[in-house]
């Protein structure tokens, strides 16, 4: 069967993340995709090259000398009203930082997939969070996925709130547990797809028929209004994800909510954690569960904004909450860690937050190591500061 | 629900005025140029020129003729001090103002174009004693203003010093009639062989009419105390000419000394070098201070004319059937006043000369004996303020018998001012308003400044070098043979290509510059001219820099 | 005679808040004169962002799209994109940036663009150093100017952007001088009706960063012109050099005297520029004159 035929009336395919991302980019029908080749991401690029080479995928392809000059080709790409997709990871991630607050300040609603991998130096290739969790402070709504069927779904999902938000918005995946682990995807129709997803048609662009122009140098005033809309939008978010994951769901038969309670009824210890990991913490809740034990998982999907309202409501009345944080920030340890206490701060009967510095640098997690963590977090007193574990 | 962003840009700076920037303001002028300043009619040439340079040539001849009735003439023999301070000249060449004049005059004669009759006809009379330039101009702009002129000639014709003095090979005698009739055709009362001799005759004039503008020229000859004028190897130069002029050449046998530096001693060498004689020229300038033009000294010398600068006579005697000149090298120095001077006698610098006969010419005085009570001298002139008025309130004068600046168009010049001191004045015991003297040519929009736009004013990096249109005389063997003008005409390529040589100094071309090299869009066309917008406008002066024609100035702004 | 043509259609208001005499602002108004209405600007942070105007006011009449000062050519390939993904083909991106933006830090994103052979006009405002940020020194600045960065003036000498983007091999690449506007409104519609990436390198005498009076941009920018320190040429498809004014009548010490940033420089400095200058100019002859022989 060829792809044209696949998409036409949805199959399910074997897919890795990376190529259940580009068919979601594909789905999605974006009109400018600049992108740049890096490992782990590479097999986006080159998917979405070989779908416009067999002529199923007519986006413009621009192929900077740059992730950086990737997102420089973005922005405007996008406040000329195009839907504008691209993907990176690691080191390209950083290198846009710049161009990232540049995105979000100009309201371009581009999406982006980020393959979660260690920041050098030392180089290594190994599914590590830090690159994109270093960006929370850019202004992007961050999608953190646990499959490539979410992968899949997610991109979708995230042209639609991000260009009702008008934020841009970055998908993130675990190098290779998810950017190259191959799995059923299920790939959904182009129209059914078309339907979710409405053209992107801006109010406010680039146009020469009705010129007006974005950057020019603002008041203090203005700059302080400005900041203030872009926080207003934020809040939006995961209402807006929330209806988009709720509308998937009606039509696709499959939704990742925003913050996924998986056994959390009557559980008296959760594992909070993002991405891949969240799959290894579904098997050690199980088996904990299978010892008896009252233990779930809240599996956090939007990281930014940080939906913390769904947080608080999923560790109301649990004892201890286990934060795994496959990431590192120098000087306050787990970013997630820190952001969730942030979160729970001052609620009443606020749960014991342990946070633990597990997987950083991709060192291996197994369910049996997740159960033990579980089990020293309950026979111990919380540290505000995050542990190193393994 | 799509919010758009507050922060988009849709308007324009438009609404921002940064004309509070700036101290000073540029501003379109219409200004003087230094041509004009030395002319001695103060002619728009600048405007005429460019008229010429659209071929607009009927147009360049009325812009010439308001100043001066006679642009075929002055086109010969004016001694165009225009081109002197012409600020091209510090560029490449001076403009060749005076042979584009010349092809502009050529052009009416030849086109037989007429001036207008006035608009208005007035009562009052004015007389002109004088047929010479300085009456003739004073009669065309009086009658243009609508006066009723007599014009009163002692001699059969009109042209004075324009007929008698100047030779027909550098003024054709059909471009002096030609230039003349169309003066007299204007509506001028022509009196000829008349002349107010004594003073009841003078009182008779200012009875019958209005005003009178006296315009006798200088008629009575210097002489040398060294000669005696009753031998018949000596001769007056101005009568020489006179004969000469009228085809009857006096016989004073083949070697001529002509004493004098002046045009009218170079036009009596070569009009004898014309009639045959061997002439040499002594004169008491060196050659770089004759009073002459340059170049007619330039041609005297071609046409084989000796000249012996730099010396004097001492005394003549004849002897053995020659004159004999005792001569002394001496050193000239200028005095204060026109027509003053001094000489240091070199010591050892006496030589002799020989020659059949010597016609000096070395000036003339006016003869102011029955101008009438009340009409003061300035030595042997009549003095005259700056607008040709004399002492008494009826009487103005010009030309020679007022002044020592003895060119034509000096004379033409004072014509025109008497003329409009007359009008003013007359207009002044109706209670009028006097009319306008100036013609402004220059945009509507312009504001009209006296001062002379200087060279550094002149954005000369808009013109590309190009060499004047090339003089071109009459080959000397054919002068001599042909008596035909010397001086040849420039034809229209010549005279075509020249206009385009002119700086147009203070008179705007309409060229846009200003408009183009504004960065802030503040200079815009309106109508002929421009109008520098004070909204906008930062005062950086680049439209004053920038201009090629000097047409824009900054004035200072106090806020 | 004086032959400047009228401009019309303009696209850049009055108000805006360049220096009083900007020749950048001059230079823009004629560019964007020449570019017409269907047409996007990209302009980094430079003085021509200044220009440009403050929220929400423009000076410029088309779309203008301010990027980060790195990204100016990136960013227009994005644009270029969009609008060639929108059926827009014929609206042209032009961006405006300056030496620092083009020389420099968006150096690295011009090369990729123009081996892409982006469709779009890169207008470099030259003005050979970082004179928004009160002038100091960049890739384009002279040989022994003065500079904030470089108190006793350059040691090295003015990176030569055109025969850089020349060896991209994209069709059209040239200089021009606001102070010859005929040739400029001349190279901005010849670089117009060409598709692919177009650079062009306009000298923008900086009034205060060269140390100039406010009414002297358009004189020093002649005498760079004049002196064959700054030659007026095209060249096409990376071969076909063109010397659009092939006098050079003035000695590049007339063009430093008119200058602050070249105050007090020594005799032997000023020779040594002298040569330089005669050097380059030697070279585009001989390259002009191969130009000319060789098979269009």
């Amino acid at each position: 069967m060829d792809a044209i035929a696949k998409s036409a009336r949805g199959a399910t395919q074997l897919l890795t993340g990376n190529e259940a991302v580009a068919w979601g980019a594909r789905l999605a029908r974006p009109q400018v995709c600049p992108v740049y080749p890096i490992t782990p991401q590479t097999p986006v690029l080159e998917t979405l090259t070989a779908f416009q080479a067999e002529g199923t995928f007519d986006a413009e392809i621009i192929t900077p000398e740059s992730e950086h000059s990737v997102m420089s080709a973005c922005i405007p790409a996008s406040l000329a009203g195009t839907r504008v997709f691209t993907a990176t990871a690691s080191q390209g991630l950083l290198l846009m930082h710049e161009l990232l607050h540049y995105a979000s300040g100009a309201r371009a609603p581009i999406v982006m997939a980020n393959v979660n991998r260690t920041v050098a130096s030392p180089w290594a290739f190994w599914p590590d969070q830090t690159d994109s969790l270093a960006q929370r402070d850019t202004g992007w709504v961050q999608l953190y996925v646990e499959s490539a069927q979410e992968a899949l779904d997610s991109v979708i999902q995230a042209f639609r709130v991000a260009e009702q938000a008008l934020l841009p918005v970055m998908v993130s995946l675990d190098a290779f547990y998810v950017s190259h682990a191959m799995e059923p995807v299920d790939v959904p129709a182009q129209a059914d797809v078309d339907a979710f997803l409405p053209p992107f048609a801006p109010e406010r662009r680039l146009d020469t028929a009705q010129p007006s122009s974005w950057g020019n140098v603002v008041s203090q005033d203005m700059y302080y209004r400005h900041r203030q809309a872009i926080e207003e939008a934020m809040a939006r978010v995961p209402a807006l994800l929330a209806q988009a994951d709720g509308d998937w769901q009606r039509r696709f038969g499959r939704g990742w909510g925003v913050v996924e309670r998986y056994r959390c009824d009557g559980a008296q210890a959760v594992v909070v954690t993002m991405g891949s990991m969240c799959g290894t913490a579904r098997v050690a809740v199980d088996d904990m569960r299978e010892a008896g034990l009252p233990v779930g998982l809240v599996k956090v999907r939007l990281f930014r904004p940080l939906p913390v309202a769904a947080l608080r409501a999923a560790c109301a009345g649990v004892r201890d909450v286990v934060v795994l944080d496959r990431n590192h920030s120098p000087g306050a340890g787990g970013v997630l860690h820190q952001e969730l206490r942030a979160a729970l701060y001052g609620t009443t009967n606020a749960p014991r937050i342990h946070g633990l510095l597990a997987g950083v640098g991709g060192v291996n997690v197994p369910p049996r190591k997740i159960a033990e963590f579980v089990r020293e977090a309950r026979d111990s007193e919380p540290r505000p500061e995050s542990v190193w574990v393994r | 629900m799509n919010s758009i962003p507050p922060i988009w840009t849709t308007a324009t700076t438009e609404s921002i005025r940064t004309g509070t920037w700036r101290a000073a303001l540029p501003r379109h002028v219409q200004a003087s140029s230094p041509c004009r300043e030395a002319c001695p009619v103060s002619g728009d040439i600048a405007t005429w020129i460019g008229l010429a340079r659209e071929r607009d040539f009927r147009g360049a001849w009325e812009a010439l003729t308001r100043h001066n009735p006679f642009p075929a003439i002055a086109g010969r023999i004016c001694h165009h001090p225009c081109e002197a301070a012409c600020n091209r000249a510090g560029f490449d060449e001076a403009l060749s103002i005076c042979k584009l004049e010349r092809f502009v005059g050529d052009l009416a004669i030849e086109r037989g174009w007429a001036f207008e009759a006035p608009t208005v006809e007035r009562e009052e009379r004015v007389a002109i004693v004088g047929g010479g330039p300085a009456g003739l101009s004073a009669a065309f702009q009086l009658r243009r203003l609508g006066y009723r002129v007599t014009l009163v000639e002692a001699r059969g014709e009109l042209g004075g010093l324009m007929r008698h003095g100047i030779p027909s090979y550098r003024l054709a005698r059909e471009v002096l009639d030609a230039e003349v009739a169309r003066v007299v055709a204007l509506g001028v009362d022509v009196r000829l062989n008349a002349k107010p001799e004594a003073a009841p005759a003078w009182a008779e004039l200012r009875r019958t009419h209005d005003a009178v503008f006296v315009a006798t020229g200088a008629q009575r000859q210097k002489r040398l105390p060294a000669l005696d004028y009753g031998q018949p190897w000596v001769a007056d130069g101005a009568a020489w000419l006179a004969s000469a002029n009228a085809g009857e050449i006096p016989a004073l046998g083949k070697r001529l000394v002509v004493i004098g530096g002046g045009s009218a001693a170079l036009d009596v060498a070569r009009s004898a070098r014309r009639a045959g004689h061997e002439v040499t020229l002594l004169a008491l300038e060196a050659r770089g201070q004759m009073p002459a033009q340059r170049e007619e000294v330039d041609e005297a010398l071609e046409e084989g004319i000796a000249l012996v600068d730099g010396a004097m006579l001492q005394e003549a005697s004849h002897a053995g059937g020659e004159v004999r000149l005792a001569c002394r090298r001496v050193r000239f120095v200028p005095g204060e006043r026109r027509g003053q001077f001094s000489v240091v006698p070199f010591a050892d610098g006496a030589f002799e000369l020989r020659a059949d006969a010597i016609v000096t010419s070395i000036g003339q005085d006016p003869d102011t004996a029955a101008l009438g009570d009340g009409v003061a001298l300035d030595g042997s002139l009549v003095a005259v303020d700056a607008q040709q008025a004399t002492a008494r309130d009826d009487t103005w004068a010009g030309g020679d018998v007022a002044s020592m600046a003895r060119f034509v168009t000096d004379a033409i010049g004072q014509g025109k001012r008497a003329a409009f001191a007359i009008d003013r004045a007359l207009r002044a015991r109706r209670g009028e308003a006097p009319a306008a003297e100036r013609w402004r040519p220059g945009p509507a929009a312009a504001i009209a400044i006296e001062a002379s736009v200087p060279l550094p004013a002149i954005a000369t990096h808009a013109y590309a070098p190009q060499a004047r249109a090339a003089a071109r005389r009459l080959e000397p063997a054919a002068r001599l043979a042909s008596g035909a003008e010397v001086q040849l005409a420039l034809d229209i390529e010549q005279a075509l290509a020249e206009t385009t040589r002119c700086f147009s100094c203070g008179t705007c071309i309409r060229c846009d510059t200003c408009v183009a090299v504004c960065p802030d869009l503040a200079v815009v066309r309106e109508g002929d001219g421009y109008r520098v917008l004070g909204d906008y406008c930062k005062g950086c002066g680049l439209c004053v820099k920038e201009c090629p024609t000097g047409s824009m100035d900054m004035v200072q702004e106090v806020r | 005679m004086i032959a400047i043509a009228p401009v019309q259609d303009e696209m850049l208001c009055s108000g805006h808040a360049a220096c009083p005499g900007c020749i950048d602002a001059l230079a823009a108004r004629h560019i964007l004169a020449a570019m017409g209405p269907d047409t996007m600007a990209v302009i980094p942070p430079s003085c021509m962002a200044i220009i440009a105007g403050p929220q929400p006011m423009s000076s410029l009449k088309i779309p203008v799209y301010q990027p980060t000062l790195e990204s100016s050519a990136a960013a227009a390939s994005g644009l270029r994109r969009a609008l060639d993904a929108q059926g827009k083909r014929d609206t042209q991106v032009l961006v405006l940036a300056g030496d620092g933006g083009t020389y420099d830090i968006g150096f690295q994103c011009l090369s990729s663009a123009a081996e892409r052979n982006e469709d779009i006009l890169y207008v470099c405002l030259d003005n050979e150093g970082y004179m928004n940020t009160g002038a100091q020194k960049s890739s384009s600045t002279p040989h022994f100017a003065r500079t904030g960065s470089t108190p006793s003036g350059k040691l090295s000498r003015k990176k030569n952007m055109v025969e850089i983007m020349a060896a991209h091999g994209i069709p059209y690449v040239a200089t021009a001088s606001a102070s010859h506007l005929a040739d400029l409104r001349y190279k901005v519609e010849k670089a117009k009706a060409i598709r692919g990436t177009r650079f062009i390198t306009v000298l923008i005498p900086c009034l205060d960063g060269w140390g100039l009076p406010d009414d002297a941009g358009l004189t020093a920018a002649r005498y760079a012109v004049e002196s064959g320190a700054f030659p007026l040429y095209e060249i096409e498809d990376g071969a076909r050099v063109t010397l659009n004014v092939t006098a050079r009548p003035r000695p590049v010490a007339d063009y430093l005297a008119l200058q602050r940033r070249y105050r007090g420089m020594a005799e032997a400095d000023v020779a040594t520029l002298q040569a330089e200058v005669d050097a380059a100019w030697e070279a585009l002859e001989r390259r002009a004159a191969a130009g000319a022989a060789a098979p269009a």
